[in-house]
């Protein structure tokens, strides 16, 4: 691993649950990863997996929803050198074994941004404790 | 995502400019389809592009398999350095024509 941090760190920030706030959740992600002064090539390969997390809460949990006003919260918390990204949604409740990303050599559009979220971060996890009012609680984590 | 549009003889070449991501892919394939739809081959800049998701490399794939179905080819050109790191990743730098 690359000279890391890292500090004691925890932020979080909520986001209306449309397409054009996934620029605003990479701007967070951006300055709370320069607090924690993660390396260029890192933070690059994070702000891609949480944008694909969020992303797909607009896209699937969200599916049938375009218009709505709720929010989704991301949180960005570093203890130990050891990075966790939660993000809570009200969308449909995720079931954690149907989410699969689409084998490789079958190229076509689409599938691949769970396998980009699987490939950069360490463990990626559902939470079945759920903590009200959230429906979904996605952890992703990443030793540092 | 803002664009340019240049053509010369059957070549047609479109410089993206800005990050692309699932906000911005319709607009993207309203620019980039029509002109592999109409059978040129098309050079897609993406100098000026920092950042895509998987929402655009669906478009570089759909662009592709597109002009495979018209007979032409679309060239990727000039990807930067944090593009072509998201194309690696998907194992797609031997697929699309990168240049």
């Amino acid at each position: 691993m690359s000279e890391t941090a890292l500090i004691n760190h925890s932020e979080k920030k909520a986001f209306l649950v449309k397409s054009s706030s996934l620029k605003d959740v990479r701007i967070f992600c951006r300055e709370v990863f320069e607090k924690l002064k993660i390396e260029q090539n890192l933070k690059d390969e994070l702000v891609l997996a949480i944008a694909e997390a969020a992303q797909n809460i607009v896209k699937h949990a969200y599916k049938d929803e375009p218009d709505t006003k709720d929010i989704m919260v991301v949180e960005i918390s570093c203890k130990n050198n050891k990075l966790e990204i939660a993000f809570y949604d009200m969308g449909t409740p995720v079931n954690p074994e149907k989410v699969k990303h689409r084998e490789l050599d079958n190229v076509k559009p689409g599938g691949l941004g769970t396998f980009f979220i699987q490939e950069i971060m360490d463990v990626v996890e559902f939470q079945d404790k759920k903590k009200k009012p959230w429906i979904n609680h996605l952890v992703l984590t990443k030793q540092l | 995502m803002s664009y340019k549009v240049s053509e010369e003889g059957n070549i047609t070449t479109i410089h993206l400019d800005g990050e692309i991501d699932m906000d911005v892919v319709e607009k993207a394939k309203e620019v980039i389809f029509p002109h592999i739809d109409s059978g040129k081959e098309v050079h897609l800049n993406l100098s000026q592009v920092q950042y895509m998701d998987s929402s655009g490399i669906s478009v570089l794939i759909e662009s592709h398999q597109k002009a495979l179905e018209k007979n032409t080819k679309v060239i990727i050109k000039d990807v930067s350095k944090s593009v072509l790191k998201v194309i690696m990743m998907a194992k797609l730098e031997q697929i699309l024509n990168l240049e």
